[in-house]
């Protein structure tokens, strides 16, 4: 469209304007996970993280406020650890409130909450996740693409009107077959049925794979290249864009997903990020501050990640929105 | 049999034909996986709804008494109701918004791809952690939402009390999913970008204004794609879940009590498996039903090119 430059600075103006809403809640939960809890409960819309804070024989330290009379407040002292200390008279004057960051928010909530496991705990669903939907879904893709045979339109068309089923209805039951296995509280309802297959990532491969030419798979098999070493050698290295979908989308499901751990896992040694920073929140629904750093040390890999990979994820995007 | 794998070899022709076990071989994944965690399931689950079953017991056949059961019962209206009402404003609502920054964006703005970014951010948080950062901006007192309806100078007898109101819970949580218009953006963005520009061109020598042109041209052009984050959206709502468990778990009185959230309550801390199986399956027929309306409407709604 060409435009007249009133209507582009308009248009400049309103996005800007959005993307300033947009962008609020990142910058208030950085905010809100580096104040001190006192802040918190008091600073009214304050984007900048502060203290109050006195001065100690020339030196500033953090106060915590406490009671108020005869014009003088008692404030308690916290010393270099951040233990609370002494209890001083002073008057409200001498409280000034200054710039504070409090990391403590992110070394005590690392600690308690416990990241580094649940962490750990993800990363290992992700990876097997990723591996499984990756080889499933290609060799399965393979099968209905480039090997000819009868099944393979109706095996098709089921595996496509399946994608209609909400999760709901199976879930039940599958909840129960996994407890005859003796698999809940393990990651194994989590990561193998992603060795399954999946319907939306087997057609959007598919999708790919036609596009192969078929002259190059022709003359593979001339060659004498087995099925299973052109779907190896000539459609995995082919492919790879697609692949990387598949694996970003199914990293991301599988690093943001709730309801699984939420049905499957009860120990919380095994807890993922996701459920163990909603179970948190249930237990310490105080610690503002803390809870908002654990939220943003689960937010910057994705975020990450999106940033290393945004070609690929626009991409994806696109491609699940071209199947309609 | 003998030759079945995994040799591809037809001499110069170089097709496979009628080599069954080799395509079986390929998608056994696929095939094990429809088997196990798709078809045995919905026959389990459909034998479920017909039965009294709790957890810890066999199942006991009670016919269709649980779907009498349901449609007498208040709470699955409700849920029912609940569910409709989000689902009939958050998903119109993030549409027109994803398409109000789609609309913007195709503008040829310089930053466009900055923007988009920005934009998009949002709908990659876990769903957890945006949770977490959105009770803090609800929360009554010292949330930051409140905080600047009271700075604009909003009496405080009119602040709502958003997740503890039972008025303002269900448009609290509409609010934040339009935080995550950013992804049907992203669709609309791509589709704006495949409308060709002649049309735009001759419409304008035509004298057709930029409002004309948006609601002849570029609506019509970008309708299958419109149609289809409708529909999923809607499948979506209708499954809305995880926000609700997390930070309102149903309440206050009931208000945010949706359907997947009371079909899980239903199965995994009352243990009535058989009635919470019954639930599901009136779900699937919901979706089912709606998506195929959604369909016959967009035979008449929805233009397709080529």
């Amino acid at each position: 469209m060409h435009l007249k430059s009133w209507q582009t600075w308009v248009a400049t103006l309103v996005l800007t304007a959005l993307s300033v809403l947009f962008t609020l809640p990142f910058i208030w939960m950085l905010s809100t996970s580096l104040k001190v809890p006192e802040t918190i409960q008091s600073a009214y819309m304050d984007l900048v993280p502060r203290a109050p804070v006195i001065d100690v024989d020339g030196r500033e330290m953090r106060v915590r406020p406490m009671m108020e009379k005869n014009g003088e407040q008692e404030v308690q002292v916290y010393d270099e650890k951040g233990e609370l200390g002494e209890t001083l008279r002073v008057t409200p004057g001498q409280i000034r409130q200054r710039l504070w960051l409090h990391t403590a928010n992110y070394s005590e909530g690392i600690r308690a909450f416990p990241f580094v496991a649940y962490l750990m705990n993800t990363l290992m669903i992700c990876v097997l996740c990723v591996v499984g939907t990756v080889l499933s879904c290609s060799l399965v893709a393979y099968g209905l693409t480039w090997v000819t045979w009868r099944g393979r339109e109706p095996l098709f068309w089921v595996m496509l009107s399946t994608m209609m089923l909400p999760a709901q209805v199976t879930m039940i039951p599958l909840f129960l077959t996994f407890k005859h296995l003796g698999w809940i509280n393990t990651i194994l309802p989590l990561v193998v049925p992603s060795f399954l297959g999946n319907a939306f990532f087997i057609f959007l491969l598919r999708q790919f794979y036609r596009s192969i030419p078929r002259d190059l798979v022709e003359a593979a098999r001339i060659d004498g290249c087995s099925e299973l070493r052109i779907w190896a050698q000539l459609m995995v290295p082919l492919s790879r864009p697609a692949l990387a979908v598949v694996a970003l989308f199914t990293f991301i499901g599988a690093w943001n997903d709730f309801l699984g751990p939420l049905i499957y896992l009860m120990d919380e040694r095994k807890y993922t990020l996701s459920i163990g920073l909603a179970m948190y929140q249930n237990q310490y629904s105080a610690e503002w501050g803390q809870m908002m750093a654990m939220s943003l040390l689960m937010t910057v890999p994705i975020i990450l990640l999106f940033f290393f990979t945004q070609k690929t994820f626009i991409q994806g995007v696109k491609l699940s929105g071209i199947k309609g | 049999m003998s030759d079945a794998l995994p040799i591809g070899r037809e001499g110069g022709r170089g097709r496979v034909r009628g080599k069954w076990p080799l395509g079986v071989a390929f998608c056994l994944p696929l095939i094990v996986g429809l088997l196990s965690l798709t078809i045995y399931p919905v026959v389990m689950s459909f034998y479920y709804s017909l039965t009294d079953y709790p957890i810890f017991d066999p199942p006991k056949w009670v016919g269709l008494g649980n779907y009498v059961e349901l449609s007498r019962d208040p709470r699955f209206w409700l849920s029912l109701w609940n569910t409709g009402c989000y689902a009939l404003f958050a998903v119109p609502l993030g549409m027109v918004i994803g398409l109000l920054l789609a609309l913007l964006l195709n503008m040829k703005i310089r930053g466009m791809a900055f923007y988009r970014t920005l934009f998009f951010l949002p709908t990659i948080v876990p769903m957890v952690a945006s949770a977490v950062i959105w009770n803090q901006i609800l929360s009554p007192q010292h949330g930051l939402l409140n905080e600047m309806l009271r700075y604009v100078g909003m009496p405080e007898a009119w602040v709502p009390g958003w997740l503890s109101d039972e008025n303002w819970s269900k448009p609290a949580l509409v609010l934040m999913s339009l935080w995550g218009a950013g992804g049907g953006m992203v669709m609309y963005l791509a589709a704006l970008q495949d409308v060709p520009q002649d049309l735009y061109d001759s419409a304008s020598l035509d004298g057709a204004n930029a409002w004309h042109r948006l609601l002849h041209i570029t609506l019509p052009m970008i309708s299958p794609i419109l149609m289809f984050t409708f529909v999923m959206g809607l499948i979506g709502a209708m499954q809305y879940f995880s926000q609700a468990f997390i930070m309102t778990g149903g309440g206050p009185w009931d208000s945010t009590l949706f359907y997947s959230l009371n079909l899980f309550n239903t199965a995994f801390s009352e243990y009535r498996l058989g009635y919470a199986s019954a639930m599901a399956w009136i779900l699937f027929a919901i979706v089912l039903g709606l998506t195929w309306v959604v369909m016959k409407l967009s035979n008449r709604m929805v233009y397709y090119h080529s």
